[in-house]
């Protein structure tokens, strides 16, 4: 009776989701997501699998190899799943579950079974992900593989069930967490060391001069993996990864038995264990629904860190221009890393190191010009990633916008200080590497021949031109924030699906596009200056010029671009948006 | 509680002034053709069923939201105008607290003063905390303060500014008994002080001790206005020692006895 109202619940809660899934797909923005998220998908992972479903095999040298690596690391999981962990059995459900099963009358044993039950869904899930994104790993068909993997998560859920119970029962009877990892400890420690002994005594040292490819590595891992201590230790890992590499249905069928074998094992261990688990699994859903509604009202931040208080990043005056004020919250809230004396502290290791390196240019002038290279590199990417990545402006402060309403400023300086704080941080990181660049980047450069004055130049421009750019690329997100604000919703109402990446890439995209058209008639201004300026300046003087060109044509644009958006902001409608409570 | 009777001027102008209201969702009327206007020294009670549009009328007054239609004035400053003379005379406190997690109590402090140019903000906050025995908390950030702390953090920086218009949203919500106690007396304190308060909430028992008027709400659409005595008078029927809670079910129709 009590199986068949919790084959009910779970029944009827995934035929809700999908029907609520279904249903918000007649809003366009949902719709649109889910064809380009539906095409996405097609396109990555659907296609080669309609073509046939299967990767390219395994060669055949390194199949044995490959199920060893597989068993190896199916070891090193659940010897971590006794060593890690510290904390009692906790089986993972949802506040509403706690409250409605734990009082009901419904034994442990049924608790236990409901979770199996539920965690399928989930096993499953990844279960055909993998397969998809890993259609390319292996010969057999995706099907066997989609089993295959189905058979792993499930046998290492099974071990993480049952290992947790024994740890509970070890620490009721007196054993303590270190009492116990040091015994695990000391087993690896005698494992490992056997198999080294065994290795260097029996195997021959493997030929490693001349060779520039890492057969000889495969080999004498396959050694290792295949004769000697290591294939007893691993025996009933690789029982369970064996149907994963079953190159056809028959080998499949063969392996299935003993991998079946092993869970049966490991369900009868976690059904005869009795722990208790209510308590700490009560302490689990408190602390999960807490995580999930920050993460579902956009503050990923608070979802992911521990709270600690930061230092602020500078003295707050309680007067003057109120848009400071939100880019020192911004700052604050961005954690301990954005203060003045990290910022200073990095840009004398920086220098510190850059001139200690000069020093040494014999051996280390490759290493310099590879390390300039990487950092101009890097600014060039934080350019397009940097504002996707650092994301302390309205695009955190989404869930809040109704109490920056209430602040008596007018909206463009709502918008000023909101972007301000990450593009404040970006342009330092960036400086940062521009100093990198300009220290350690050579003279003489493959066929590139510089002089310190130009890589000034150079430097000095790049240093003008970086921070508007990253102005631009930050107001870019957050305009979509205040025009598109429903689609930044993306956790509210429920759990991701395709048409959610969907939405993901058409933002991206649609950002992307606005930020080159942004920037091309600085561009343009940019290249007109250089080159009608080259019969009357030297190169590093017409860099500069252009840059600060470019750099004041961008603010321009930005000025405007925020008187804009704060009048957007002052008519944006929570209400409309459906973020206000009602 | 016997609380002293409000300072309430007649001839002062009003702080809060609220023409023909309407908020529409879509086609559904929230809220719809509202009008009333509150006086220094005096609190109304805001009260009406569930979805009766109470916490609509309050985030168009604290200019959260726009309304459709009509004109909100705060302290004579129109809203849709000149929001930001508006805004700075006013408080709003939801019902929830809403914090910044990363920040700390007196980080929120500096942050708000900031927003609100409090020039010698130390000066006002040292007493407010004091007074709400948060002194001692000024590192905390909101995620290691209980739920009643939270919403003194709130009020302590809604406060700071000294408004001269305060709108409370369910103010009693989560706190204990000496919490309740002290909300009561810090809203009469205020009310004294000269400031315009209005207060939604479902505690009628609130309400009639602490407000000196009152404005019933059903469907978004005003029922009736007045001080708690006109109220009560205009729906007592033949006994006079009515109940404010029975004045409301008559007034909005409802049935006591109905779940």
């Amino acid at each position: 009776m009590i199986a068949g109202a919790l084959f009910y619940y779970q029944g009827h809660w995934w035929y809700n989701r999908l029907l609520t899934r279904i249903r918000r797909l007649r809003q366009p923005k949902y719709l649109f997501g889910a064809i380009v998220g539906g095409l996405y998908f097609y396109w990555y992972f659907i296609r080669s699998l309609a073509r046939g479903g299967r990767g390219a095999p395994i060669p055949l040298g390194h199949q044995e190899l490959a199920q060893g690596i597989a068993s190896l690391v199916l070891f090193i999981m659940v010897a971590l799943a006794w060593i890690l962990p510290y904390s009692r059995a906790a089986l993972s459900f949802t506040e509403a579950e706690v409250a409605f099963l734990f009082p009901a009358p419904i034994g442990r044993k049924t608790l236990i079974h409901f979770k199996l039950l539920k965690s399928q869904a989930v096993i499953l899930f990844s279960a055909i992900l993998l397969t998809l994104i890993g259609r390319s790993w292996g010969g057999g068909h995706f099907i066997i593989r989609a089993l295959g993997w189905w058979i792993v998560f499930a046998t290492m859920n099974l071990h993480s069930l049952g290992s947790s119970f024994a740890r509970t029962r070890l620490l009721d009877r007196g054993f303590s967490n270190w009492l116990r990892r040091l015994l695990v400890l000391a087993v690896l420690c005698c494992v490992v060391g056997g198999v080294i002994y065994w290795a260097l005594v029996t195997l021959p040292p493997p030929q490693i001069e001349g060779r520039t490819d890492l057969d000889w590595l495969a080999r004498y891992a396959t050694d290792v993996l295949r004769s000697g201590p290591l294939p007893y230790v691993l025996f009933p890992f690789r029982l369970v990864v064996a149907p994963s590499f079953a190159a056809n249905a028959a080998q499949f069928l063969l392996a299935l038995g003993p991998a079946l074998a092993v869970m049966a094992l490991l369900y009868w261990w976690v059904i005869r264990s009795n722990v208790a688990f209510e308590e700490a699994s009560v302490e689990l859903s408190r602390k999960t629904a807490e995580r999930l509604a920050a993460v579902r009202s956009g503050n990923w931040h608070a979802a992911r860190k521990p709270k600690k208080a930061a230092r602020s990043p500078f003295q707050l005056s309680p007067t003057g221009l109120p848009a400071i004020a939100l880019l020192w919250k911004n700052l604050t809230s961005a954690g301990s890393l954005v203060t003045a004396r990290v910022w200073l502290f990095l840009v004398w290791a920086v220098i510190f190191g850059g001139f200690l390196a000069h020093s040494l240019t014999s051996r280390t002038e490759g290493l310099g010009a590879g390390l300039a290279v990487c950092a101009l590199m890097l600014a060039g990417f934080s350019l397009f990633w940097g504002p996707q990545m650092i994301r302390s402006d309205l695009r955190l402060d989404l869930p809040v916008t109704d109490v920056l309403k209430m602040f008596p400023m007018p909206g463009w300086q709502v918008v000023l200080g909101e972007v301000l704080a990450p593009a404040a941080i970006l342009t330092a990181v960036q400086w940062l590497l521009l100093l990198v660049a300009l220290i350690l980047f050579p003279n003489h450069f493959e066929r590139l021949v510089t002089t310190p004055a130009q890589r000034f130049g150079f430097a000095l421009a790049s240093a003008i031109v970086l921070p508007c750019v990253d102005l631009i690329a930050l107001i870019i997100p957050n305009a979509a924030v205040l025009f598109f604000p429903a689609w930044f919703q993306l956790g509210k109402d429920g759990p991701r699906g395709f048409e959610t990446t969907g939405q993901q890439l058409i933002l991206m995209f649609g950002q992307l596009l606005v930020l080159a058209l942004s920037l091309a008639p600085a561009v343009a201004l940019f290249t007109l200056i250089f080159f009608l300026t080259s019969p009357l300046f030297p190169m590093a003087l017409r860099v500069l010029l252009g840059g600060a060109a470019a750099a004041v044509f961008l603010l321009v644009e930005a000025g405007f671009a925020i008187r804009l958006l704060g009048a957007v902001f002052e008519r944006f409608d929570l209400s409309e948006e459906n973020l206000a409570q009602g | 509680m016997d609380p002293a009777p409000p300072i309430i001027t007649q001839a002062a102008p009003p702080l809060i002034e609220v023409e023909g209201l309407t908020k529409l969702y879509g086609d559904f009327p929230a809220v719809t053709d509202l009008s009333f206007t509150v006086r220094p020294g005096e609190v109304i009670g805001l009260v009406g069923p569930n979805g009766a549009g109470k916490t609509t009328t309050l985030r168009c007054l604290a200019g959260i939201i726009p309304p459709t239609r009509g004109s909100v004035r705060i302290c004579g400053h129109d809203m849709a105008g000149q929001p930001i003379e508006a805004k700075r005379r006013l408080a709003f406190f939801a019902d929830e607290p809403r914090l910044f997690d990363y920040l700390t109590v007196d980080q929120h402090l500096n942050f708000t003063a900031r927003i609100y140019g409090v020039a010698h903000y130390r000066e006002v906050a040292r007493p407010l905390l004091e007074e709400l025995e948060m002194a001692d908390k000024t590192d905390k950030l909101p995620g290691e303060l209980s739920r009643g702390m939270k919403q003194k953090l709130a009020i302590a920086c809604g406060l700071l500014h000294a408004p001269e218009v305060i709108f409370f949203d369910e103010p009693l919500t989560g706190l204990d008994p000496i919490g309740i106690r002290r909300m009561k007396d810090s809203i009469l304190k205020r009310s004294r002080a000269g400031a315009a308060i209005l207060i939604s909430s479902h505690l009628l028992h609130l309400l009639e001790e602490v407000c000196s008027h009152v404005l019933i709400l059903k469907n978004g659409r005003k029922i009736i206005d007045g001080s708690l005595a006109e109220v009560r008078q205009k729906f007592s029927e033949q006994s006079g020692d009515t109940t404010f809670e029975e004045v409301f079910f008559r007034a909005t129709g409802e049935s006591k006895g109905s779940p």
